[in-house]
C-alpha cells in the first residue's frame, strides 16, 4: 500500500506535464477575456499589455444593448441561434427516445444492420454532404430557412443519441415494464411513466450534445443561410466583426458571450456530457 | 397490439417477419427517415453529379455528361499533390498530437486526487467552444503586428524578429495545426480516460505483487486494455481532422499561396467560390472512398465490442 | 380469488415449441407451483397467464373466463418477479400505490390500502424510502406488497425468492406460505428449486422440454413418481436409479446386471413382467437402502466411493458398477473410501420404471 503514496518519478513528471498542458488549455481563454477588456485602441498597443491598464465593459455593453447597430445584429444572431439550437435539440430527442428503444427491446428483421448503418453516420462529418443537400434544399426552396439547417444538425446528433439512449434502455430490466403493464399500464403508459423517467440522464446528456452541436456549427449555416438578418452566430460573427478586423477586441467579446452558454451548460453538466462522448466507444 | 415485445422468429420466412414486426418500424421511422434524406441521398447525387460537367447557374437540368473527365481533371491539376499532402501531414500529426496529449492526460488524471474534476473540466473547454470562437482567438494570439504569442517570444529572446505564422509558407500548416490540437486533444482525453476507468484494480495489483514497476504496469496491463478505446479515437480523430474545415477556413482560407490548403477546403472552394460542382463532386468522391475505408474499421472496431459483450 | 384452467396450451418461437400441449387446473385457493429445469417451459408458461406472451394455441381460463387476448392490465392478476422490479424512481409507498394508481382508485383509499400491506408485511418503517436503500429482504416484501394491494384474481410468482440468501430463503418461504394459508389466495409460483416446491406447494406441476410430466400433490409426486425425469428431479439427494435385465426363472422374478442379481418380491416382480421390454430401471431413495459391511442374502456387492457427513446424516457415495449410489447412514457409522459393502433393498420401497417408456410401473 506504501508504494501508492509514495512520490515517484512518474508523479513529479505527471504533474509538471499537466501543469504544462493546462496552460497550453486555458492560456488562449484567458488572452481572450484580457483582451475583450481593452479598448480598441490599447489591443493594438505593442508590445501588448499582458494586464490591462484601463479595463472596461466597453465592448460588452456595445454587443448586448439594442440601442446601437451592432448590438442589435449581436442580439438578433443570438436569437437565431438560440432558436435553431433549441428546436434542434427538441426534435433531436423525440426521433432518437422512439427509434433508441426499438433498437433496445425488439427484434425486427435488419435490426443490426440499420443500426450499424446509423452510426456509420459517425464517420462522416458535416462538409462532405454539403453540395448535395445545398442543391437539394435548394430545390425543396428551403435554402435561407433554418428547416434546413434544422434537418441537417438532426442528423449530427442522431447516431450518437441513439447509440447512448440504446445503452440506458439495455440496461433497464424489462420486468420494470411488465410489471407496470400488470399493475394497469398500457405499453405506452408503461413506457411514459417507467422506463422514460429512469432514461433521464441519458436524454439529457443526447440534449446538451445535440444543443452544442448546433450552437457551434458554421459551415452549414455560411452555405444555407444567405439573408443577414437570419444568421447564426458562428457567421454572424465571421460576417460581421471579423470583416472589419480591427477591432480585435470587439471580437473577443462577441467570442467569449458565444462561449458562455456552452461553456456553462458543459460545466454543470460534465458528467452526462462525458458519457454521451465516450458511450459506445467504452463499455465495461 | 401486444404483437412487438416478443423475440421469437416466426416460420413465415423474411417478408413474413418483417411483416410481423411491422409496428416496431413505426419506432425507427422517423430517425431513418431523416437520415435517409440527409446521408443517402446526398451519397447517391454527389457520385451522379462527379460525371457531369454542371453549370455555374446550378439549373442541374442543363448539365452535361462528361464522363470522368472530372475525376482527370483533379488527378492531373498541379495542386492536387500538395494539397493532397497538406492534408496528410494535417490528419496525420493532429491526430498524433491530439493522441499523445490526450493520453498523457488521462493517466495523469486517473489518478484521485483533489480538484481533478475541476482540471478535467478546465481541460475539456476547448473541446466545447465553437471552432469559429477557437480560429478568431488564435488569430489574435498569431497576429503578425499585435499577437501576444510574437511578443512574449521576442521579449524573452527567442525570435529576434517579428514573428509572422500564418503568411509564412512553411510555419503556416504546423500553426494550424497547433489549434486543433489544442482544439481536439480534450476528446481524445475524455475517451482514454473513460477506457482507464474500465482497466481492473485487481489486474494492476496482481502485476504489482508480481513486481512490475509503474511502467511495466502501463505496458502489460494498461496498453492492452485500452487497445479498443484507443483505434476508435484514432479513428474517429482521423476522420474529423479529414473533414476539418473551420480552422483552416476562418484562420487562412487555404493560403498563402495553397500553403494550408486540404481537401476539403478545396473541395467547398471549387464548389461555393468557383461553383464547379461536378468537379467538386468527384472530389468528394475521392475523400468518400478514404472514409469509408476507415469507416469499415471503426465499425467493425464497434461491432467486435458489441459481440464481445453479448456473446 | 379465482380457479385457472389450462386446456390445450400450446407456445411457440418459430419451429421452436416452448410450451407442448399442457392441460391443468389450478383450484380456487390452491397454491400451485411450476417446477422444473431452467429452459423447460415453466416462465414461459407463466408468462402467458401474466399476458407478457401471447398464446400460439389452446386457451387459458380464469373464472371460466378465457383470458387468451386481454392486455396484461385487464386480466386482473399481480405478479412477483425474480429481481422484484420494483421501480427505482418510486418510493416504497408510490411502489405499493401504483397498481392502484393506475386504476384510478381515490387517493385516500391508496393510502389506506398501501398503510394496510406495510403493515402485513411489517415494512411500515420503510415506506418513504426508495428500492436501493433496501436489503434484498426488504425489496421481497415491497415486491410481495404490490401485488398484495390489489386483491387481485390470480397471484403469479417467478422465483420470487432465488435472489435472496439461503438463511433468509426459509425463512420468506414459510411466510409466503403463511400468507397464502391467511388470504386463501390462488398462487401460481414458479421455481427450479423442487425442494420450495415441495415445501410450499399444495400441487406441484412437473415440467420438461415444455411438457407437464405430471401434476400432483408434493407427497405424491414423490412418491409415486410419474416417470424416470421426475424421479430424479424430485428429492434430493437425487434418487438413485440403476439399469437392470428382467429375469425370471421358476416364476420367480430377478432382476439382474453385471456382478449381481437381485430377487424381486411378488408384488415387484408383477410389477416387472409388465414392462415392454427386458429393460428395467430400479429406483431408490437414499433414506430406503441399507449398507451392509458383510455379505448379506438379498443385497448386491458394491464398493464405498466417499463419505459426505452433513452433521444429523452422513451420505455414503458407493459404486455399483459404472453407477454411482447415494445412501444415507446414521453419523455414527465408521465406513471408509474404497470399502466392500453390500446393499440392501426396502422392496416395499423399491421404484421399477420400463426403460424403454420411461414410465413408472405401478405395482399394485
Amino acid at each position: 500500500m506504501n508504494s501508492r503514496f509514495r512520490i515517484t518519478r512518474w508523479h513529479v513528471m505527471g504533474w509538471i506535464f499537466l501543469a504544462t498542458l493546462l496552460f497550453f488549455a486555458v492560456a488562449p481563454m484567458v488572452w481572450m477575456l484580457i483582451t475583450s477588456f481593452k479598448s480598441q485602441f490599447a489591443a493594438l498597443k505593442y508590445p501588448p499589455e499582458l494586464i490591462p491598464q484601463n479595463p472596461n465593459l466597453e465592448q460588452y455593453e456595445r454587443l448586448l444593448s439594442p440601442k446601437n447597430d451592432v448590438g442589435r445584429q449581436f442580439l438578433r444572431y443570438m436569437l437565431n441561434s438560440i432558436w435553431v439550437s433549441t428546436a434542434t435539440t427538441v426534435f433531436g430527442v423525440a426521433v432518437a427516445v422512439p427509434a433508441a428503444y426499438a433498437f433496445a427491446r425488439f427484434r425486427f428483421p435488419g435490426r443490426k444492420a440499420l443500426f450499424f448503418s446509423v452510426l456509420f453516420r459517425n464517420m462522416f462529418p458535416a462538409v462532405v454532404f454539403l453540395m448535395p443537400l445545398f442543391i437539394m434544399m435548394r430545390w425543396m426552396g428551403l435554402v435561407n430557412t433554418y428547416t434546413s439547417l434544422i434537418i441537417t444538425y438532426l442528423t449530427f446528433g442522431l447516431p450518437l443519441s441513439i447509440w447512448l439512449l440504446k445503452g440506458f434502455y439495455d440496461n433497464i430490466p424489462v420486468e420494470l415494464e411488465q410489471a407496470a403493464r400488470i399493475d394497469g399500464c398500457t405499453r405506452f403508459q408503461a413506457f411514459y411513466m417507467v422506463v422514460m423517467p429512469l432514461s433521464a440522464p441519458g436524454i439529457i446528456a443526447t440534449a446538451i450534445y445535440s444543443f452544442i452541436t448546433a450552437w457551434n456549427e458554421y459551415v452549414y449555416a455560411l452555405t444555407f443561410l444567405n439573408d443577414d438578418e437570419k444568421l447564426t452566430l458562428p457567421v454572424g460573427l465571421q460576417r460581421f466583426f471579423a470583416e472589419y478586423a480591427t477591432n480585435w477586441p470587439g471580437l473577443m467579446a462577441a467570442s467569449f458571450i458565444m462561449s458562455v452558454p456552452v461553456v456553462v451548460m458543459f460545466l454543470i453538466l460534465q458528467k452526462y456530457f462525458v458519457r454521451a462522448l465516450t458511450e459506445g466507444a467504452v463499455k465495461a | 397490439m401486444s404483437k412487438t415485445h416478443r423475440s421469437e422468429p416466426s416460420t413465415r420466412g423474411f417478408f413474413g417477419r418483417i411483416a410481423d414486426h411491422r409496428l416496431d418500424y413505426l419506432y425507427i421511422l422517423p430517425a431513418l427517415g431523416v437520415m435517409m434524406l440527409v446521408i443517402a441521398y446526398p451519397i447517391y447525387y454527389t457520385v451522379y453529379l462527379s460525371f457531369f460537367r454542371t453549370p455555374p447557374s446550378l439549373a442541374m437540368q442543363d448539365k452535361i455528361f462528361n464522363g470522368i473527365d472530372n475525376y482527370i481533371t483533379i488527378l492531373t491539376a498541379e495542386s492536387f499533390h500538395e494539397v493532397t499532402i497538406n492534408t496528410m501531414v494535417w490528419t496525420f500529426w493532429s491526430t498524433f498530437m491530439a493522441m499523445i496529449l490526450g493520453l498523457g492526460a488521462a493517466l495523469v488524471l486517473n489518478r484521485e486526487f483533489v480538484g481533478r474534476g475541476v482540471l478535467r473540466g478546465l481541460l475539456l473547454i476547448p473541446y466545447v467552444i465553437s471552432a469559429v470562437a477557437a480560429s478568431y482567438i488564435w488569430r489574435w494570439i498569431y497576429h503578425s503586428d499585435f499577437g501576444v504569442l510574437g511578443a512574449i517570444l521576442l521579449q524573452l529572446g527567442l525570435i529576434d524578429d517579428k514573428l509572422n505564422l500564418l503568411d509564412n509558407v512553411d510555419l503556416v500548416l504546423p500553426s494550424l495545426i497547433v489549434v486543433n490540437v489544442w482544439k481536439e486533444f480534450p476528446f481524445a482525453m475524455i475517451m482514454i480516460l473513460a477506457g482507464l476507468q474500465t482497466v481492473p484494480d485487481q489486474l494492476l495489483n496482481a502485476a504489482r505483487v508480481d513486481g512490475a514497476g509503474a511502467f511495466e504496469r502501463f505496458r502489460h496491463v494498461t496498453l492492452p486494455h485500452l487497445k479498443g478505446v484507443l483505434v476508435i479515437t484514432v479513428l474517429l480523430l482521423f476522420v474529423a481532422n479529414l473533414n476539418h474545415f473551420t480552422i483552416p477556413w476562418i484562420m487562412t482560407g487555404g493560403g498563402p499561396a495553397g500553403a494550408s490548403d486540404i481537401w476539403i477546403t478545396q473541395i467547398y472552394q471549387i464548389a461555393f467560390g468557383r461553383i464547379r460542382f461536378g468537379i467538386a463532386s468527384a472530389y468528394s468522391v475521392i475523400l468518400f472512398g478514404v472514409m469509408v475505408v476507415i469507416g469499415y474499421f471503426y465499425v467493425k472496431a464497434l461491432t467486435g465490442d458489441d459481440d464481445r459483450r453479448h456473446g | 380469488m379465482a380457479q385457472v384452467d389450462f386446456v390445450n396450451v400450446d407456445k411457440s418461437y418459430g419451429s421452436f415449441r416452448a410450451v407442448k400441449d399442457v392441460s391443468f387446473t389450478v383450484g380456487d385457493g390452491e397454491f400451485v407451483a411450476l417446477v422444473g429445469p431452467s429452459g423447460c417451459g415453466k416462465t414461459t408458461t407463466l408468462n402467458l397467464i401474466a399476458g407478457l406472451l401471447d398464446l400460439t394455441g389452446g386457451e387459458i381460463r380464469v373464472s371460466g373466463k378465457v383470458i387468451n387476448d386481454l392486455d396484461p392490465k385487464d386480466r386482473d392478476i399481480a405478479m412477483v418477479f425474480q429481481n422484484y422490479a420494483l421501480y427505482p424512481n418510486k418510493t416504497v409507498a408510490q411502489n405499493l400505490g401504483f397498481p392502484l394508481r393506475m386504476r384510478k382508485v381515490a387517493k385516500a383509499e391508496i393510502k389506506d390500502k398501501v398503510e394496510e400491506a406495510a403493515r402485513l408485511l411489517d415494512i411500515t418503517h420503510l415506506l418513504d424510502r426508495y428500492p436501493r436503500e433496501l436489503s434484498g429482504g426488504q425489496q421481497q416484501r415491497v415486491a410481495l406488497g404490490r401485488a398484495l394491494v390489489r386483491d387481485p384474481q390470480v397471484f403469479l410468482m417467478d422465483e420470487p425468492l432465488s435472489n435472496l440468501d439461503a438463511k433468509l430463503r426459509v425463512q420468506m418461504r414459510a411466510e409466503l406460505k403463511r400468507f397464502h394459508q391467511d388470504l386463501n389466495a390462488t398462487v401460481i409460483y414458479v421455481t427450479h428449486d423442487q425442494l420450495e416446491a415441495m415445501t410450499m406447494a399444495d400441487k406441484m406441476a412437473v415440467m420438461s422440454g415444455g411438457v407437464l410430466q405430471q401434476y400432483d400433490a408434493p407427497e405424491r409426486v414423490f412418491e409415486e413418481p410419474a416417470n424416470l425425469f421426475v424421479a430424479s428431479f424430485v428429492g434430493s439427494p437425487a434418487m438413485n436409479l440403476l439399469p437392470a435385465t428382467r429375469v425370471e426363472r421358476d416364476g420367480t422374478v430377478f432382476a439382474t446386471g453385471e456382478g449381481w442379481e437381485l430377487t424381486l418380491s411378488d408384488r415387484n416382480g408383477a410389477a416387472a413382467r409388465r414392462s415392454e421390454t427386458d429393460a428395467i430401471i430400479l429406483g431408490a431413495r437414499h433414506s430406503s437402502l441399507a449398507l451392509h459391511e458383510t455379505e448379506t442374502s438379498g443385497a448386491i456387492p458394491a464398493r464405498i466411493y466417499t463419505v459426505e457427513p452433513t452433521g444429523d446424516l452422513t451420505y455414503a457415495h458407493v459404486e455399483v458398477g459404472d453407477k454411482t449410489f447415494v445412501i444415507s447412514v446414521p453419523p455414527d457409522r465408521r465406513i471408509a473410501a474404497d470399502q466392500p459393502v453390500w446393499i440392501g433393498f426396502d422392496q416395499n420401497k423399491l421404484h421399477l420404471f420400463d426403460a424403454k417408456t420411461e414410465q413408472r410401473i405401478a405395482q399394485d
